[in-house]
C-alpha cells in the first residue's frame, strides 16, 4: 500500500544507465573523489562515505528555488489534519529544505477554509489507502464540476510518484527487471528511502540481470543514506541474495558508520553481518570436502554454534566429522544437537556416529525415542543392523560389513557398487534390493528407486518365509518404540520406499489414489499422507486457492506437527487473504524461534501492511 | 420514432452478437492461458512418450511422465536407466509448444516455460554444477547434429564415469515444424560408465520425435 511520502532524500545517481533520471545509484570513486563526508557540494549533493555521493533534490514540480511565501503546504495541513505526525515532521523538513528561511505556519492545527471552494481531502484519503486510480479519477471528476479548480501541486506529484511506484511494483512482482529499472529512471523519485521497498526492487532487478556493479550500488546508497537501523540492516539481508562476502563486509561497515542519526542503534547492521557470515559457514561446512574447511574458519564455526545453542549447526557439524570418519568428534556434536533439540536428525547422526565407532549397543539406545517413528531413524538402524542378505547374506554380521561401512559413511555410490556385486556373486535377495532402493532415493533417483522396491516387493512374494523373517528381524535389545504391532513387515517397508519414491517423482494423483489400499503401517500411511497434503497445500498456493492452503494444512496438522516451512506457507497463504493480523502473527512466532531471510520477509511486508508503511 | 431495424440492421445486430459471442469467452481463455502452474506429473506408458530412441543405443526408459502448462504447453520426461553409482537420474525431456487454435490465442501468447536461448553461461554452470557435483565439467567447443539440426552439450567426468547433458531448441517453421507447433524443447542427461561420450550421447543422436503432426528432419549440412 502506498502513502504520500515525503522523504526530502532523493538520491540522485550521477551515472545509471546513462540516463539522467535515474535514481538510486552512487557515483563511482571519481565523482565523489576528494568529497568530505558531510561537506556540502555544489548543486546540492553531499559526500556521506567514501565513495558514496548523494543528491538532495526536490521533487518534480516543485521547482529548484519556489519563491519565498509560495511554499506548498498542502500535504503538511494534510498530515496536521489527520495527525500523522512522522509524516507531518518529515514534510517540515523538506519544506525547510527547499525553502530555508521558510517556517511552518502557526495555524496549522486550525481547521481551514478549503482552497478555492475545494476541499482535497477526500483525493488525499484515496491516495493514502493505496487507490491511486481513483484518487486520479477523483481528480478529474472534481475537475469537472469545477473547471476553474486546479489540484494542488503537491497532490499531482504524489500522484505521480504513486503512478512510479505501482509500474516500479507491477513489473518487479512479474519479474520484467528491465522494466523495473526503465520504471524507475522514468520516475527516479519513487525511489527514495522514504519508498525502500521500490529502492529494494531496484537492486534485485539488477541482481537478477546480473547487473552486479549495479546492484551494490544501490544497496550501499541505500545503506549509507538511509537513516533507520533496521532499514540498513534489512537492506543487507536482501543483498545477500546477490552480493559476494566481500561485498557484504563492505555494505555492512558502510552501514553501520555513514551518516548516523540520533537514537538509531546501528549494532545490528554488524550483527546482520555476522548472521549472514555465520550462514555461509555452515553453507560451506555442509558442502565442504573432508578436511575442506580451514582450522580458523572450522574453530569459527564451532564458537558461533555452541554460542547459539544452534542445533542445526551442530548437526551440520555432527556430519563434517562423521564424512572424515572422525566419529568420535561427530558423535559428541550430535550428542550435543540431540541435548540442545532432540530430533531425529540428530538421532540419525548419532546412531551412525556410534556405528562407526563400533558402539551398537549405544547406536540402538540413540535410536529408541525414534524407533518406527522415523523413517529416517529405521534407515540408520539398517546400518546397524543390516537386513539378511545384506553384506553377503549372513545372518549375523561379524563387525561392520562393507556395505555397513559404505552406509555409515553416507555413502550411497559405493552402497550400489557393493549391493551390485554382492547380487553378481550370490544373486539378487529383497533385503538387498530393498537396500539398493534406499540408496538410490538417497541418490535422488527415485524412478529407478521405486522400480527397485517393486522389484524387492516380487522377490519377497516369491520366498515369503525368508521375506517375513528379513522384514520382522529385531536388532539385539531393540523393542518397536510403536509396540509389535506397528513395526512394519519387509513388504511394508517395500511398499513404503515405493510410496516415498513416487513422491519424490511428483505423482501425486496416483499416490492418492493408492494410499488407502497401501499395504503401510498406520504412521507410514500418516507419513505420506502428509507430504502429500503439504505438497497438495504448495500447489494450492501456486494457484492462489488460499482458503484450501488452510485446509490442507490444518488437515495436515491433525497428522503432524507443522514445519517451519508450511508455517510460512500458511503465513502467506493468511496474508493473501487480508488477514493481515493473523498473518504477522504467524510470520512473527517463526521469526522469534529462528530467524531466516524468509520468516523476516513474512513479518516486515505483513507489518509494513497493516501500517501502512509502503 | 424509428424501429429497432432501422437503427441497427439485421447484418449488424448478428455482428454484434457474433462479437459479443466471441469475447465473451476471452477473458476465460486468457486466464487459462496465462496460469501456467503445471498440472502435476502423470505416469504414462513409455510408448505413449512422443520420441522413439535407437534401439541400438539399448536404453532402458525406467519411467515415463507428462504433464500440462496452460493449454499451450505438453512436457514428457523419460528416466532412463543409469548404470553408474552417479547421483541424479539420466532422462530426456521434451516440452512441446502448440499454438492455440484461435486467432486471439495466435495474438496473445502465454510467456515460455523454458529460457531462450536455453542457456547462457551462467544458468549453465549452475546447473551442471547440480547435474554432477564433484566432475569436471567441459563444455563441448563443436557442437554436434542429430537428424534435428545441431545441438549443444557439456560432458562431466571423474575417474571412472562419464556424464552428458546436451540441448537443442527446435524453432525452424519452415522445413521441420508442423504449423500448429511453435517449438520443441529438448533436453538429455546421461551418465555412464567409462568415457566413451559418443556412446552416451547416441541416444540423442538418432532420436526420433513421434508426435501426433510429423516433425521433418533438418537439411542435411552443406545441402549434402
Amino acid at each position: 500500500m502506498t502513502r504520500p511520502v515525503l522523504s526530502a532524500l532523493l538520491l540522485i545517481g550521477t551515472a545509471v544507465l546513462g540516463s539522467p533520471s535515474a535514481v538510486l545509484a552512487q557515483a563511482g570513486g571519481a565523482q565523489a573523489g576528494g568529497a568530505q563526508a558531510g561537506a556540502p557540494q555544489p548543486g546540492g549533493g553531499r559526500a556521506l562515505a567514501p565513495g558514496v555521493k548523494v543528491e538532495v533534490a526536490p521533487a518534480p514540480g516543485s521547482g529548484s528555488a519556489p519563491a519565498a511565501g509560495k511554499v506548498d503546504e498542502t500535504a503538511l495541513r494534510y498530515y496536521a489534519r489527520i495527525g500523522d505526525v512522522e509524516r507531518m515532521e518529515a514534510e517540515i523538513a523538506r519544506l525547510r529544505a527547499l525553502e530555508p528561511g521558510w517556517e511552518p505556519p502557526k495555524d496549522l492545527f486550525a481547521p481551514q477554509p478549503a482552497t478555492a471552494g475545494v476541499d482535497e481531502s477526500p483525493i488525499w484519503a484515496l491516495l493514502s489507502a493505496g487507490k491511486v486510480a481513483e484518487a486520479r479519477a477523483a481528480v478529474a471528476e472534481q475537475r469537472r464540476k469545477s473547471p476553474s479548480w486546479q489540484p494542488s501541486e503537491k497532490l499531482l506529484q504524489e500522484l505521480d510518484l504513486a503512478e512510479g511506484a505501482g509500474r516500479i511494483r507491477q513489473a518487479s512482482d512479474t519479474k520484467r527487471w528491465q522494466d523495473v529499472i526503465d520504471a524507475a529512471a522514468a520516475q527516479p523519485e519513487a525511489v527514495a528511502c522514504g519508498r525502500l521497498d521500490n529502492a529494494w526492487r531496484l537492486a534485485e532487478a539488477y541482481g537478477e540481470l546480473k547487473q552486479l556493479d549495479r546492484a551494490y550500488d544501490t544497496y550501499r546508497t541505500i545503506v549509507t543514506t538511509c537513516p533507520k537501523a533496521k532499514e540498513r540492516r534489512d537492506t543487507l539481508f536482501k543483498a545477500s541474495r546477490y552480493l559476494g562476502p566481500d561485498r557484504l563486509r563492505e555494505l555492512a561497515a558502510l552501514g553501520a558508520t555513514s551518516n548516523p542519526a540520533p537514537g538509531e542503534d546501528y549494532s545490528t547492521v554488524r550483527a546482520a553481518e555476522a548472521e549472514l557470515e555465520t550462514g555461509r559457514l555452515l553453507e560451506r561446512l555442509g558442502n565442504a570436502k573432508p578436511g575442506g574447511l580451514s582450522a580458523a574458519d572450522l574453530s569459527r564455526v564451532e564458537g558461533i554454534v555452541r554460542d547459539k545453542q544452534d542445533a542445526d549447526g551442530a548437526v551440520a557439524l555432527g556430519w563434517y566429522f562423521q564424512k572424515q570418519k572422525n566419529y568420535a568428534e561427530a558423535q559428541s556434536w550430535f550428542s550435543q544437537a540431540n541435548q540442545w533439540e532432540p530430533s531425529d536428525k540428530a538421532a540419525e547422526g548419532l546412531v551412525l556416529a556410534y556405528n562407526g565407532l563400533g558402539e551398537k549397543a549405544q547406536a540402538r539406545a540413540a535410536a529408541a525415542p525414534w524407533k518406527g517413528r522415523s523413517s529416517r531413524i529405521d534407515q540408520a538402524l539398517k546400518a546397524v543392523d543390516p537386513p539378511r542378505g545384506a553384506g553377503g547374506g549372513r545372518a549375523v554380521p561379524q563387525g561392520p560389513s562393507e556395505l555397513d561401512r559404505a552406509l555409515a559413511r553416507r555413502d550411497f555410490a559405493g552402497c550400489l557398487g557393493i549391493i551390485s556385486t554382492t547380487i553378481a556373486r550370490g544373486g539378487p535377495t529383497a533385503a538387498l534390493l530393498q537396500q539398493r532402493g534406499w540408496c538410490l532415493m538417497e541418490l535422488k533417483r527415485p524412478s529407478e528407486a521405486e522400480a527397485a522396491f517393486a522389484e524387492a516387493q516380487a522377490l519377497a512374494a516369491r520366498e515369503p518365509a525368508k521375506a517375513a523373517a528379513a522384514g520382522s528381524r529385531l536388532p539385539a535389545g531393540a523393542l518397536p518404540a510403536n509396540g509389535a504391532a506397528d513395526k512394519p513387515t519387509s513388504a511394508q517397508e517395500n511398499a513404503y520406499g515405493q510410496a516415498l519414491a513416487r513422491l519424490a517423482t511428483g505423482d501425486m494423483a496416483g499416490l492418492t489414489r493408492d494410499l488407502p489400499r497401501a499395504n503401510m503401517t498406520t504412521a507410514q500411511k500418516a507419513e505420506i499422507r502428509a507430504a502429500l497434503l503439504a505438497t497438495e497445500a504448495n500447489r494450492a498456493l501456486e494457484d492462489k486457492r488460499y482458503h484450501d492452503v488452510l485446509r490442507l494444512l490444518d488437515a495436515r496438522k491433525e497428522l503432524t506437527p507443522e514445519s517451519r516451512n508450511l508455517g510460512i506457507l500458511r503465513g502467506w497463504a493468511l496474508y493473501n487473504l487480508m488477514r493481515y493480523d493473523d498473518a504477522y502473527r504467524q510470520f512473527k512466532a517463526i521469526d522469534d524461534r529462528l530467524s531466516t531471510e524468509e520468516s523476516r520477509e513474512g513479518v516486515s511486508t505483513a507489518w509494513k501492511t497493516i501500517y501502512h508503511e509502503w | 420514432m424509428p424501429g429497432i431495424d432501422s437503427i441497427f440492421p439485421k447484418a449488424g445486430i448478428w455482428a454484434a452478437l457474433a462479437a459479443a459471442l466471441l469475447t465473451s469467452g476471452c477473458a476465460g481463455w486468457m486466464r487459462d492461458n496465462m496460469e501456467l502452474a503445471p498440472t502435476p506429473w502423470r505416469r504414462i506408458q513409455p510408448a505413449a512418450l512422443p520420441v522413439t530412441l535407437p534401439p541400438a543405443a539399448d536404453v532402458p526408459v525406467v519411467a515415463a511422465r507428462m504433464r500440462d502448462t496452460g493449454t499451450v504447453y505438453k512436457s514428457y520426461l523419460a528416466v532412463l536407466g543409469n548404470p553408474t553409482a552417479l547421483p541424479g537420474e539420466n532422462r530426456l525431456s521434451i516440452d512441446v509448444q502448440t499454438l492455440p487454435d484461435s486467432l486471439l490465442g495466435a495474438l496473445v501468447q502465454p510467456p515460455r516455460i523454458f529460457p531462450v536461448p536455453l542457456y547462457t553461461s551462467e544458468t549453465l554452470m549452475a546447473k551442471t554444477r547440480k547435474e554432477f557435483p564433484d566432475m569436471e565439467v567441459k563444455l563441448a567447443e563443436v557442437s554436434r547434429r542429430n537428424r534435428y539440426g545441431d545441438y549443444d552439450y557439456v560432458v562431466a567426468q571423474n575417474l571412472a564415469n562419464s556424464c552428458v547433458l546436451a540441448w537443442q531448441l527446435l524453432t525452424d517453421h519452415k522445413r521441420m515444424l508442423p504449423e500448429r507447433i511453435e517449438a520443441v524443447r529438448l533436453e538429455y542427461r546421461a551418465c555412464g560408465m567409462g568415457d566413451n561420450v559418443r556412446a552416451l550421447l547416441a541416444p540423442f543422436d538418432g532420436l526420433v520425435l513421434t508426435l501426433p503432426e510429423t516433425v521433418l528432419e533438418a537439411e542435411e549440412l552443406g545441402g549434402a
